[in-house]
């Protein structure tokens, strides 16, 4: 049971990473543009994080910080994609070189330093002590209630019960259409694309200072493309992209498990897991349920770039 | 008169070239800045990229060897995109094609004029199977081969990482994380540099002429700009995108292949040194042009070089990547600026 406790504890904590950045990305492709730059966001914030808590021993500061960066970075690429609108593709997979390629720069001089603050596991009184799952659920650092429970719902709120929700998923829809009914298109693409940055480098510095917590070339591991598979697995709907995220984090917790408890499987092989289980979770579900296409469908005009005269 | 900005669906070509120029000249001066006021010397930065670069024989060895690997995996790229596919992969398909011709160099015994044909065919076989389930899942299932492809990177790396450090591990004790020295080597070309780089071009400018000048190229052509089209004019579009992006697997696996064999003699961790990523740049570079493919190389190569040689300077080797996508960031702009044209009219 033990081992029951600790894998849910660590897929939680685990998870955490993917169910931020998926949700940024979520944001973004509802209103129309697929951001690949979600590796290169998650590199920027880790090393923005623990460069942070080196000099000023505040974890939210840190956080902060990866955010502003991350929404910086959103901003570059808005104006690139969705002003001079760009090829989405091409300059996406630039700002993952770029964002990689930077945070491996600067990150030589972090490298291996473990991150002097983190954000703590805080045990809830009385529902920590519930057995069997208590310790596993209520003993986690504070981000993760936010990401797994008051973000999930905040965006589904927007998204699917407000007017101004609405708007955005028009905007992702049909940009001609809401652009005709008055909906500031460019405006709305701009915003959200970089609101969703943010939260991917937050992704990143969730990963330094409350997961890993350390910096090492190549600790983001491939986390934010597994991101970008989960948000088109879960539909482009963010409680759903939470609840894949925790099962991603699952297949990653077997991993840790395995190599803790010397299962007799070579570590590389335990570590390719979430990959080949992301590859396998994007083509099951669509050869086991081809009604579930429609529903899951990705918004209509995801990907193309808005011309207001060219028709 | 009036003057406009209008935008057409074509770009223009001298556009599109100048937009690459500028990208670049843009991304080595913003890399420059960064330099200099990080405290370095630039002219001496500069001397010193010159001089291993062009400047001595050695440096223009080592740039035979690196625009090997780099023309073939831009050509695995560009390949892709003819039928409209992204082939995000080719640093995964590399290792695979590695792997496949180290195996065969380590069990296959026999002299190296027998071995050698059959590590060509097992590298390009390695690339193929590493695409295979992408180019399925595309094909019937249409689930997104950018994002499938690009994930086998990881675990190329993986198990190359997997095979070097445990059961093909040198057992000789003397490396840490590599096989042993493979016993059957490319033959040379010029100096280090092996048959592999010849063969790499004659490759490109034969695919280009099969895609350019036959019925079947125009097919794919058509397939890849235009499905709806194709399927119209009654093109196996299924057909056209398998066989294409299984191709285009093979040659990312030759890549492979002809790094560890001509280049590395060794499979060891760390051995697709981004090549896949910067042969996307390559395609890119090269604007779906095989033959564009090789120049887009050769630029590579020479950054490529450039940060390896500063790497005696205090430089990091990432700031080839940054760089890289700072060049593909610039050039993507670029493109779509080489849509709009000035147009003089008379007011109505």
């Amino acid at each position: 049971m033990d081992l029951l406790a600790g894998l849910i504890q660590t897929a939680i904590l685990a998870g955490g990473v993917l169910a931020l950045a998926a949700l940024g990305e979520v944001l973004a492709e509802r209103v129309g543009v697929v951001n690949l730059g979600v590796e290169g966001l998650i590199a920027l914030g880790a090393i923005t994080g623990i460069a942070t808590v080196v000099a000023v021993p505040s974890p939210t500061l840190g956080l902060i910080l990866a955010m502003l960066v991350g929404l910086l970075a959103g901003m570059v690429f808005a104006t690139a994609t969705v002003i001079i609108r760009a090829n989405q593709i091409l300059c996406g997979l630039a700002l993952t070189l770029m964002g990689t390629g930077v945070a491996a720069m600067v990150g030589k001089a972090y490298s291996g330093i473990p991150a002097p603050v983190t954000f703590a596991p805080i045990a809830i009184p009385f529902l920590s002590d519930l057995p069997l799952v208590g310790r596993a659920l209520f003993t986690q650092n504070v981000l993760v209630y936010v990401i797994y429970l008051v973000l999930p719902f905040a965006l589904h709120h927007l998204l699917f019960r407000t007017r101004h929700g609405l708007d955005l998923r028009a905007v992702g829809e049909n940009p001609a259409a809401a652009d005709a009914a008055g909906i500031p298109v460019t405006r709305i693409r701009f915003w959200y694309v970089s609101a969703g940055a943010a939260l991917a480098a937050g992704a990143g510095a969730y990963l330094t200072l409350a997961f890993v917590p350390s910096w090492s070339e190549g600790v983001v591991a491939g986390r934010g493309w597994i991101a970008v598979a989960l948000v088109i697995f879960a539909g482009y709907r963010p409680w759903t992209a939470v609840g894949a995220a925790l099962l991603f984090g699952l297949i990653t917790s077997l991993g840790f498990v395995g190599q803790a408890r010397n299962w007799p499987i070579a570590a590389p092989v335990l570590s390719m897991l979430p990959y080949l289980g992301t590859i396998a979770l994007m083509i099951v579900p669509v050869l086991a349920w081809q009604k579930v296409r429609r529903l899951m469908a990705a918004p209509a005009a995801l990907g193309e770039p808005y011309f207001r005269d060219v028709r | 008169m009036s003057i406009r900005i209008q935008r057409v669906p074509s770009e223009n070509m001298a556009g599109g070239l100048a937009a690459r120029l500028i990208a670049i000249v843009l991304a080595l001066s913003i890399a420059a800045i960064v330099f200099a006021m990080s405290g370095a010397d630039l002219g001496k930065l500069g001397a010193h990229v010159f001089k291993s670069t062009f400047g001595s024989r050695f440096g223009l060895m080592d740039l035979g060897l690196i625009v090997t690997p780099l023309i073939l995996t831009g050509l695995a790229v560009t390949v892709a995109m003819k039928v409209g596919a992204w082939n995000i992969g080719a640093e995964g398909q590399f290792c695979a094609g590695a792997i496949a011709a180290t195996a065969v160099a380590l069990f296959v015994p026999g002299p190296t004029i027998l071995v050698l044909p059959l590590m060509f065919v097992a590298g390009a076989i390695g690339g193929m199977l590493w695409i295979l389930i992408p180019t399925l899942a595309r094909a019937y299932a249409d689930v997104s081969e950018l994002i499938t492809t690009l994930l086998l990177n990881f675990v190329g790396a993986l198990f190359i990482y997997y095979l070097a450090t445990g059961p093909w591990l040198d057992p000789s004790g003397l490396s840490f994380a590599a096989t042993k020295r493979l016993p059957h080597d490319v033959p040379g070309f010029w100096g280090d540099v092996h048959w592999g780089l010849p063969i790499a071009v004659l490759l490109t400018v034969a695919l280009a002429g099969v895609l350019n000048y036959t019925r079947w190229g125009y097919e794919v052509r058509i397939a890849g700009s235009n499905p709806a089209a194709a399927r119209y004019a009654a093109i196996p579009f299924r057909r056209h995108l398998i066989v294409v992006m299984l191709m285009s697997g093979a040659i990312a696996g030759l890549a492979g292949m002809f790094e560890v064999i001509g280049t590395t003699h060794r499979l060891q961790g760390g051995i697709s040194n981004n090549f896949g990523y910067i042969g996307i740049m390559v395609a890119v570079l090269a604007r779906g042009s095989a033959i564009g493919v090789i120049a887009g190389a050769a630029l590579m190569a020479v950054i490529l070089k450039s940060g390896i040689a500063l790497q005696t300077q205090g430089v990091n080797i990432s700031t080839v990547l940054a760089l890289t996508g700072l060049i593909l960031f610039f050039t993507a702009i670029g493109d779509e600026l080489s849509h709009y044209r000035i147009v003089r009219s008379k007011p109505a």
